[in-house]
């Protein structure tokens, strides 16, 4: 009994009880219809009825937060952030909170699973016979025949998968998610590499501003990582220890964050990058002196005109910009997906330079990179994953493994994925969930959900410090799971030959040992030790490793103000009046659709649950002889979709929004035949820098006749007065 | 039909079988009831009397009780770390399933017999740490082999304690007999 | 004892202090829906679905409310109001109850919810002007394994029993034991409700009323413009809300 158990031994022997109860009423020891099953071997710092806390990641997007699970007896009961973690400072969004109804979802996949293609029916299989098909693929293919895609997190299933394609001539694996496709990471990076000096992620200090002008940015919300900008954005706003910061929001959609803003400017779609050019022209007029390079090309009446916003807003706004003590630009969101996202996106950098503030306080950073990373990896853009798939079209690769993203539901259908994977004679996925791409897999050998794992999370943005998060099973796996990295692990010893070679691991935490010993001789670490024994322990107890100094990268800007930045105008592809906005739902995200909470969470801006929804002008609904809950299709260039409308005054009558996050047809109870998806309107239309132009279509709309009712949090009186005599 | 029913059950005959028939019923109802009453089956048929004769403390196996809201049940584990090194382990019928259910590695399904009702939220710790003994509402365990309901313990129990405890102690007395305290 | 007062009396309501209350700042409120789902988690809330939230049956012990004013262009979103039990010194809510399930704590100084002794009259939920009670007019289904994650401190509710924000009095109710164990008095800041925990914006801050050194006392004190809502009701709401901007 004294025996030295590791944490996997302890966690197979305990047993976890399940007491059932019963109703009972009050006739005699009601205790006779329940059971209790205490544990067979406790552990020696546990008592009955207290708790046990472990740190691990949030795994819901790739932001990384740190988590702190209370657990009990074996479950897992809440999920806190962790206070030390210093991309989160003990705070998490929505999405962390609802993790444990994916972690007690009623519809994971339980067991290994072989199955026909699209068929929902799947017999089951032994560990064993999974290990192997793994082995057969990794064997029988040439390694540049199989393909590895996996979800946007930078972690360490990715570091081994890299490591062993290096090792053995496989592709590298490519990372992607519907957040990363939406956060435009690619333009972003590339406007970096353009301006900034290097290749990498921005970081926007909006906490240390005074003044913030976003284009499109919807920070509140998912971009990039939510709960570091709401933390900055807390601090812009603090208004008792310094003076209050305010903010400007332009988007032709208030989204959430633009309610938060203290002005929104409805400018057209398209006219980002000039309206960011006139602002900076008509500031650079202010201070006086000769006008950059950079904002010379472009003609303020102009850019009024064409934004629909007037020149007298325009000096207002250049004014203000110019004045403040703490100004900063940020573009993001639907500003960067239009053809000529990668203009905005330097246009909008280009504006700091009048601030002054790359690599200061309340500026424009490079992102830290995590400790020991050298560069940053970007995930792939939507134009490298069209190439993908028309590899997979072509027969390229004969095995694809998918693990951490759903592509048949989260690439736009037009990319046509779905069919590309005919040209593949294996595929396998490590979903945890039935999802719509493990619906189309041949095999499903499911991960353990991110509570019941092993690893390690590069911080990608948020945090000042370089950050390697950690995580580590908080329960016992549940159902007849495996991790990912384990079954790697055993296939390519079975495989023999390169694939054993390249990966001399017992077993995934002597891997992760592997890779987080290197952290021991870096500097500044905010904990330390002599042996890996307790450097794990450490890292495990506080959820990870980060360094208590700044990472953060300073901008080589010296030329930035003599660039000749483009000021054109979007172009728009498709047919019709309306332009298109998709946009990410705050409350389901990527992944959400199938934890119940998450669906019950009213949406910020329009309090709807449960369900999808356009967002009509009102006096455009009027002019279309539509109302709230009435169906209209709306046609795209590829595609057509029926959505029930909801009257949302703050967005302009040529424009109409769709959420995303929704319109699955897999994916569990909860998520399934729910909603549409408004991916299924976008075409292959790309920006610059390759990332997909998701807000750069015109789409028309008609009418259906059809009803269907929106649950709404808000009284069907609230907005307009419905019924109360203000119609 | 049914009236030559009644007519039958108005004469002596009738009237002592329904008289037997009434009292079987009662009979029955009065045995359902005390069932009722009766602790319930335990799968192992554990002596607390001759664990306490040997001089172990409640505490030992229940320690949680002095440290958190819940004493729970001991381990497989705590048994076994004494009865491992116990000949008559081996040898006696009522030890028999401790023995199995550590060789097989299967929990024992124990039956709670002091289980307060799901809108009860009780906390050991501040009864220990008020210096209650176990034996004020489990009764005296050196008496029973496996545990039995001593008395009725219900929310009269409880608050007769209470405002006994609290006395003149104004801030006490408002805090024990507060709704939330025990009921949230 | 909640004191009684003529809604005329109210203006001030710096003297009527009870024990735990909440700042919270509307400025800050993003609409995130973290407090809302982290108050779910908590407090074992059932989620009702598609119908039944329309029909306006979800059971939200906090939720975000957002007007607008204005109309497009001029249109602005009004700063978000995270609306919760105020948990009134002198609520509506408690003298209409027929089983007494809707008690004022003498010893916390909130708005208890006793389930056991609820028969579901709801008469307490029509009184409330803030309408922040939920009633469980089903027995909502938790399909297994959902309910592993049912916190074992919170009683889960049955159909025909309403329920509301408890300023999650079970962690109330812990912090209180812990420090009674060390023999102390609880620190400000040791515990705090689940939304104030969560909140990514720090927009809610709980803690103690009655002491003025407390953070939430500060923070209402130095504000100074605190409002509360539905103050001319005279329900002494212990909820100060900042308006900002």
């Amino acid at each position: 009994m004294s025996d030295k158990f590791s944490r996997r031994d302890f966690l197979k022997l305990a047993g976890v009880g399940a007491a059932t109860t019963a109703i009972v009423t009050g006739c005699g020891p009601a205790s006779r219809y329940v059971q209790r099953e205490p544990y067979m071997k406790m552990p020696e710092y546990n008592y009955n009825g207290l708790s046990t806390y472990y740190a691990t990641t949030c795994r819901e997007c790739a932001a990384g937060c740190g988590l702190v699970a209370r657990t009990m007896q074996g479950r897992a009961l809440k999920i806190e952030g962790n206070a030390s973690h210093p991309l989160n400072l003990g705070k998490t969004c929505a999405r962390g909170q609802a993790t444990l109804q994916g972690l007690y979802n009623p519809d994971r996949v339980t067991d290994p699973i072989k199955r026909a293609r699209g068929s929902a029916s799947a017999e089951k299989m032994t560990w064993d016979a999974a290990t192997q098909v793994v082995a057969d693929a990794l064997k029988k293919y040439k390694p540049d025949q199989i393909a590895f895609l996996v979800g946007t997190a930078p972690d360490h299933l990715f570091d081994l998968i890299a490591d062993l394609a290096t090792a053995t001539g496989m592709n590298a694996p490519v990372r992607f998610g519907a957040l990363s496709m939406f956060d435009a990471r690619a333009t972003l990076s590339k406007a970096a590499e353009n301006l900034l000096g290097k290749s990498g992620l921005p970081f926007f200090d909006v906490g240390g501003a005074q003044m913030v002008f976003s284009f499109g940015a919807n920070f509140l919300e998912t971009w990039l990582s939510p709960v570091s900008y709401t933390r900055g954005f807390s601090v812009l706003r603090d208004g008792q220890t310094k003076r209050r910061g305010n903010f400007v929001q332009f988007e032709a959609r208030m989204s959430a964050t633009g309610g938060k803003a203290d002005e929104w400017i409805p400018l057209r779609p398209g006219t980002e990058a000039l309206v960011a050019l006139a602002i900076g022209r008509l500031a650079s007029e202010l201070r006086g002196g000769s006008l950059p390079r950079a904002f010379a090309g472009v003609d303020p009446a102009d850019a009024a005109a064409k934004s629909g916003i007037k020149l007298e807003t325009l000096k207002r706004l250049a004014n203000i910009f110019a004045k403040s003590t703490g100004a900063l630009a940020i573009p993001g969101g639907a500003a960067l997906g239009q053809s000529n996202g990668l203009a905005v996106a330097e246009a909008v950098l280009a504006l700091n330079a009048i601030a002054g503030n790359f690599g200061k306080p309340g500026g424009v950073f490079f992102s830290a990179l995590a400790p020991t990373q050298t560069e940053y990896q970007r995930p792939a853009s939507a134009k490298e994953m069209q190439d993908f798939v028309n590899q997979l079209t072509a027969g390229k690769f004969k095995a694809l493994f998918v693990h951490g993203v759903n592509p048949v539901f989260e690439l736009p259908a037009s990319l046509n994925f779905k069919a590309a994977l005919q040209g593949v004679e294996q595929v396998i996925s490590f979903a945890t969930f039935p999802d719509e791409t493990a619906l189309e897999s041949d095999y499903v050998f499911p991960d353990h959900h991110g509570l019941e794992s092993w690893g390690y999370q590069r911080v990608a943005t948020g945090a000042s410090q370089p950050v390697l998060s950690g995580s580590q099973p908080t329960v016992v796996p549940y159902y007849n799971t495996q991790a990912t990295v384990d079954v790697l692990l055993a296939a390519t010893k079975l495989a023999g030959g390169k694939f054993a070679q390249a990966l001399p691991f017992k077993d995934e935490v002597e891997f992760l040992r592997s890779k987080v010993a290197p952290l021991m001789s870096e500097a500044d670490g905010f904990f330390s030790a002599l042996d890996i024994n307790t450097f794990m322990a450490y890292f495990q107890q506080h959820g990870g490793w980060w360094k208590t100094s700044d990472g953060r990268g300073v901008p080589n800007v010296a030329d930035i103000l003599n660039r000749d930045l483009k000021g054109a105008e979007a172009t728009f592809a498709g047919e019709g009046e309306f332009f298109f906005t998709p946009f990410v739902s705050p409350t389901l995200a990527e992944a959400g659709a199938n934890k119940p909470w998450l669906q019950e969470l009213p949406d910020a801006a329009t309090t709807v649950m449960w369900n999808t929804w356009v967002e009509i002008n009102p006096i455009t609904a009027e002019e279309l002889g539509v109302n709230d809950d009435d169906v209209v299709r709306i046609v795209s260039e590829v595609g057509t979709l029926e959505v029930t409308v909801y009257r949302y005054p703050a967005i302009r009558p040529d424009t109409i929004a769709m959420p995303f996050g929704q319109g699955h047809t897999a994916y569990g109870r909860y998520a399934a035949n729910r909603g549409v998806n408004p991916a299924d309107l976008l075409g292959a239309n790309f920006n610059e820098a390759g990332d997909l132009a998701f807000a750069g279509m015109k789409v028309k709309i008609e009418k259906t006749g059809k009803v269907q009712p929106l649950s709404r949090l808000e009284s069907i009186m609230g907005v307009y007065g419905v019924g109360m005599g203000k119609e | 039909m049914i009236k030559r029913l009644f007519d039958w059950l108005k004469q002596p005959s009738g009237l002592i079988a329904a008289g037997i028939v009434v009292l079987a019923l009662f009979g029955l109802a009065a045995y359902g009831i005390s069932w009722t009453q009766r602790s319930p089956e335990q799968p192992i048929q554990f002596p607390h009397n001759t664990h306490i004769t040997i001089g172990v403390q409640c505490l030992y196996c229940h320690p949680s009780a002095a440290r958190g809201p819940v004493s729970g049940i001991p381990t497989q584990a705590k048994c076994w770390g004494c009865h491992r090194q116990i000949a008559k382990t081996d040898t006696s019928p009522l030890l028999a399933p401790l023995k199995q259910a550590v060789e097989s590695n299967t929990p024992i399904k124990w039956v709670p017999v002091f289980h307060a009702s799901d809108f009860v939220q009780f906390n050991h710790r501040a009864h220990v740490a008020a210096g209650q003994n176990c034996e004020n509402c489990h009764g005296d365990l050196s008496q029973m082999t496996v545990a039995e309901m001593p008395q009725v313990i219900n929310m009269g129990f409880c608050l007769k304690c209470h405002i006994k405890v609290a006395g003149a102690d104004q801030a006490k007395f408002l805090k024990l007999t507060d709704c939330g305290t025990c009921h949230y | 004892m909640a004191t009684e007062t003529k809604p005329s009396e109210t203006n001030s309501s710096a003297e009527h202090i009870g024990k735990w209350g909440m700042v919270i700042d509307q400025d800050l409120c993003t609409g995130c829906q973290a407090c809302v789902a982290a108050c779910a988690m908590e407090n074992n809330i059932s989620f009702v679905g598609e119908e039944d939230s329309g029909y306006g049956r979800s059971m939200h012990w906090i939720r975000i409310e957002r007007f607008w004013e204005g109309v497009y262009p001029e249109i602005k979103m009004t700063p978000n109001q995270p609306m919760l039990c105020q948990q009134c010194l002198s609520a509506p809510c408690e003298p209409v109850c027929p089983a007494y399930a809707t008690v004022h704590s003498l010893a916390e100084h909130i708005n208890l919810q006793v389930y056991n002794r609820c028969v579901g009259t709801r008469y307490c939920g029509n009184n409330c002007p803030y309408q922040m009670r939920s009633f469980n007019w089903r027995d909502y289904e938790r399909p297994k394994p959902l309910d592993n994650q049912l916190n074992p401190d919170v009683t889960v509710r049955q159909r025909g029993v309403m329920e509301k924000c408890t300023f999650c009095i079970q962690r109330i109710n812990k912090a209180e034991d812990a420090a009674k164990a060390e023999g102390r008095e609880i620190a400000d800041g040791e515990f705090t409700t689940a939304c104030a925990q969560v909140c990514p914006a720090n927009a809610i801050v709980f803690g103690r009323t009655d002491n003025p050194e407390s953070f939430v006392s500060q923070l209402a004190r130095i504000h100074g413009h605190g409002v509360k809502h539905l103050e001319e009701l005279g329900t002494l709401p212990n909820v100060t809300y900042f308006k900002g901007g």
